[in-house]
Parts: C-alpha cells; structure tokens; sequence
C-alpha cells in the first residue's frame, strides 16, 4: 500500500498544475500506483482567508474521501482559526493540520503558532511542516518566503512533546540537530523523503539510520512535482522490503490512525 | 541509451581523489546513464589560469583512471582570454574532452568572452554553460547568464554550438521557456533539483525536443525521473536521453 503524505488539490498562485482535480489525482494516481494521498488546499497556500481553501478542498474530494485523504491548512495569525479547526476536524473529516508559516506572515516560533500546535494535538491532528512550497529561487517578484529553518522545527518539536509533527520537503535533515540530538528531542517527528538523495549524498540512508525506518514517510509533492523522482529514491532505497513498505505507506497509515 | 550532459567529478586534491566520483558512477550504474560528460569545478572562483589547468588535468587523469565513460569539458575562466584559448586548445587535441564549461565569472555577452566562443567554433566543440533566471539576486552570483543572454549571443556567432545548463535549476523556468523559444539555435540541458509537473512537456511543447538534452547536475533521481515522467513519446524522450546529444558531439558517441 503506498500512501503519500505529500501531495495537493486545487489552484496554485505561482503556476498552472494539471492533475490538480480529484479525477485528474486519481488518475495520475492509478498510473503511478499510488493508493492514497493526504492532501491539502493549494490555494490556501495563498489565500488571505486560508480556510476557504478547506472549504474548497472538502467540496472537491466530494465523495473521493477513501483515496484522497483531506488535510487542513490553517493561519494562527488570522482571526477566527479555533472554530474553523474544530469544523476542519469535525465537520470536514480532516485528519492532519498543515502550517505555513513564511507564506501567512509569522513565524514557527511564534505565540500564536504554539496555540494551533496545543489545539491541533488536543483533537489528535499531527501538524505538517513544509520547510517549502517551492524552490526559492523560482519565486515571483511578489513573494519573498524563505524556508523554515530546520533550528526552528528542532525547537519547535521540543516546546511541544505530545504534539507530532511531519516534516515535509526537508533537506539537509539528516546532518541538523533533528537526526544529531535525536536522543534529546522527543521521538514525536515524522520526516518526508522527496528531496533528499538516495544516491551521492545518500541522506536517505543517514535519516534511517538515524530515525529508523518507521519515521520516514513517502511523499511526493504531486501534483506541484512530478512522482517519479520520489518513486525512484524508494526503488533505490537499500532497505529491507519490510521497512520499503513501512515508509511507502505503513507508517503514516500508523501516524493517521487510518 | 542515456548520455548526462552535465555532471560533476570531483576537484583535485584528498586523500582519496576519486571517493565522491565511484558514487556518481554507483549512481550512473542504477539509473542506466551510459555516459557522463563532466567537468570539475576550482573550489575557488573566480578561478586563476593555475587553479582551471589543474581542474583539467585532474579531470583528465579522472577520465583515464574510470575509462571513457565519463567525457571532459575544459573548464575555463574566460577573463584570462590568452590561457583560456591555449587551454581548451590543450584539453580537446591532447586530451579529448568534448567541449568547454563556462560558469558565471562573466555574462556570456561580456566582450571578455568572445575569444573563448570563438575557439569554440573553430574546434567544433559544445559549451554548457551555467545559466540561470530569477526575480531574486542569487548571492554570489551577480554575472549570471540567462537564455535572453544566449540568444543576443547566438545573434553574433550563429555557428556556436551552446548548451543552456539546467532549466530545473536556475530560477524561473517559465520565464527561460519563453526565451529559449525565441533564441532557436540554443539548446538547453534538463537538469535541476528541481521536478515541477508538467517542465518536460512545456520544454518540448515551447522549445521543441530537438533542443533539449538529458542532464542531470547531480541531482541523480530528479534528472532521470523528470524525463520518465514526461508524457511525452518513446520516441521524443530517446532524442533528449541521447540522440540530441549524440548529434551535438558529431557522432563521437
């Protein structure tokens, strides 16, 4: 079973995506045999009001619910985010909560981003973490967002040990303090692979060895980014086939207590 | 076939010289890439005539330790117009190497760079070329070349055969589509870290296929697997694993 814990429907403010309706998921899906995939709002990536982005991503799933698993994506900084949570939670089966600091004007370390984080945890949501939504170096003239810092989410981890948290889009993970002082941090972290290299640098392999196989995730990016690219690192994961299938999908099944 | 139009061996100098290149190799070796043309890089740049020879040299006795799997572009600084010349001129008739690589000491339209385009020429030999488009300063990077750049080049020397390096690497890909359509005789590499859906469609559909070469700068899974992801024909994707390539080094492979 191979379950993407990285993926988005909807509108992108940078660029035009394809596959970015339930179907067209779905469809890119069955070709790349991928199972299910938790996915959140691309459009409240940069909306002002990011929850109607909720609303939107809950009316296109419709009755695609079993394969497209909805995450919430939520502003602390914005008015109102503790009833739009509840009803994420309750009303619109949103089984994880993604934050974005950098695109929603404050940051991880921030008063309001503890309270999401305590709220999240209270109605058992594990909090999504992009260090990006894009390369930076692709950004348009009107963003300036620069990516979490991986200190930050270290520190951000350690305010909150019965939060759990995933990781997405990381780089560089395996040599920061989040593999280098794991045995002070909480083990409540989750890190997703797409970026990282299974050949040369070999990170994958040093996040495993460093995590263990249960706390790495699979995750795309679709449809901002191709699947492929992730699918390969798997194929070429030097891994035993139990562990394979632990991070295709077996641990954020787990995780989301799916 | 697969033929990586921009790859990386190491600089000179360790104690084990070529640790970081049996990995690339290891890598070629999984992902079915047939050949590398590489070069290696001065650590320290803008680089010095001293520190581009012994880049070269190193690369050379790279290539003659691993076998002509792996193919050399001389790497040049071209502010040194004298040494540059008589350095390529060394690399392609002594070594063999298959073309020239130009970072970013100078924008390919500065006067300085004219000489090393001109040999090129004479030699019948490829540049890539580092490249790259964004709405940001990139630091350190103030002479960055884009496509607009290289088509205002290919204006002057039409007979030059030069390589756009990573459209998936450099900024804005969008932007360099664009100007890589209206300069129709520069070809560009695919390579990048970056895997945006639908980037090999758009090149081929903006570019048109003939123009495009398989690269991957590195970034091993993202440069094969963007290309085996393209809903594009058999057909389309073997011209830009190899054969562009392939034309482009003149049947040397």
């Amino acid at each position: 079973m191979t379950f993407d814990c990285n993926a988005s429907l909807g509108n992108y403010a940078l660029r035009q995506l394809r596959h970015n309706t339930a179907d067209g998921l779905l469809a890119l899906m069955d070709r790349k045999r991928i199972d299910r995939a938790l996915v959140g709002s691309a459009e409240a990536i940069t909306l002002l009001d990011a929850h109607s982005g909720n609303e939107m991503l809950s009316r296109a799933i419709g009755s695609h619910g079993d394969r497209l698993v909805p995450c919430a994506v939520l502003n602390p900084a914005y008015a109102g985010w503790e009833v739009d949570l509840r009803h994420c939670a309750e009303n619109l089966g949103m089984v994880a909560l993604k934050l974005l600091p950098h695109w929603h004007g404050y940051k991880l370390t921030d008063a309001c981003c503890g309270e999401i984080i305590a709220a999240a945890t209270e109605l058992s949501l594990p909090i999504l973490l992009p260090v990006r939504v894009q390369d930076g170096r692709q950004l348009g003239w009107l963003f300036d967002v620069p990516d979490l810092s991986l200190a930050d989410i270290a520190a951000t981890i350690r305010a909150h040990p019965a939060a759990r948290f995933v990781i997405l889009e990381g780089i560089g993970i395996a040599h920061s303090a989040l593999a280098t002082e794991r045995e002070s941090l909480p083990d409540n972290y989750w890190v997703e692979m797409s970026r990282m290299a299974v050949f040369i640098g070999k990170e994958i392999q040093a996040l495993v060895a460093a995590l263990g196989a249960q706390r790495v995730l699979f995750g795309s990016g679709m449809p901002l980014k191709y699947v492929d690219p992730a699918l390969l690192k798997l194929k070429h994961l030097d891994v035993s086939p139990t562990e394979k299938s632990a991070i295709l999908g077996g641990n954020l099944q787990d995780l989301l207590g799916l | 076939m697969r033929i990586d139009a921009h790859a990386h061996v190491s600089t000179p100098g360790g104690d084990d010289p070529w640790a970081a290149d049996r990995l690339l190799l290891e890598a070629a070796d999984a992902l079915e890439i047939d050949y590398l043309c590489c070069s290696s890089l001065s650590s320290l740049r803008p680089a010095t005539p001293e520190a581009f020879r012994a880049c070269n040299e190193h690369l050379h006795r790279t290539i003659e330790h691993f076998g002509d799997r792996i193919l050399g572009y001389c790497y040049v600084n071209p502010g040194y117009q004298k040494e540059a010349v008589a350095e390529i001129r060394h690399c392609i008739e002594d070594f063999g190497f298959i073309g020239v690589k130009l970072y970013n000491e100078y924008k390919v339209t500065d006067p300085a760079v004219r000489p090393v385009l001109e040999i090129c020429i004479e030699l019948d030999v490829p540049i890539l070329h580092h490249a790259g488009h964004t709405w940001w300063p990139l630091p350190g990077q103030p002479n960055i070349s884009d496509a607009a750049d290289m088509g205002r080049v290919l204006v002057q020397y039409p007979e030059l055969k030069l390589i756009y390096g990573h459209i998936c690497g450099g900024g804005d890909w969008e932007w360099t589509l664009r100007a890589l359509r209206d300069a129709p005789q520069l070809y560009a590499d695919t390579s990048g870290s970056v895997v945006d859906e639908g980037v090999i469609e758009k090149a081929v559909e903006m570019v048109g296929v003939e123009r495009l070469v398989f690269a991957c700068d590195m970034s091993m899974t993202a440069g094969v697997g963007k290309l085996l992801a393209a809903d594009i024909s058999e057909s389309d994707r073997e011209m830009i694993f190899s054969g562009n390539m392939r034309r482009l080094l003149g049947g040397r492979i």
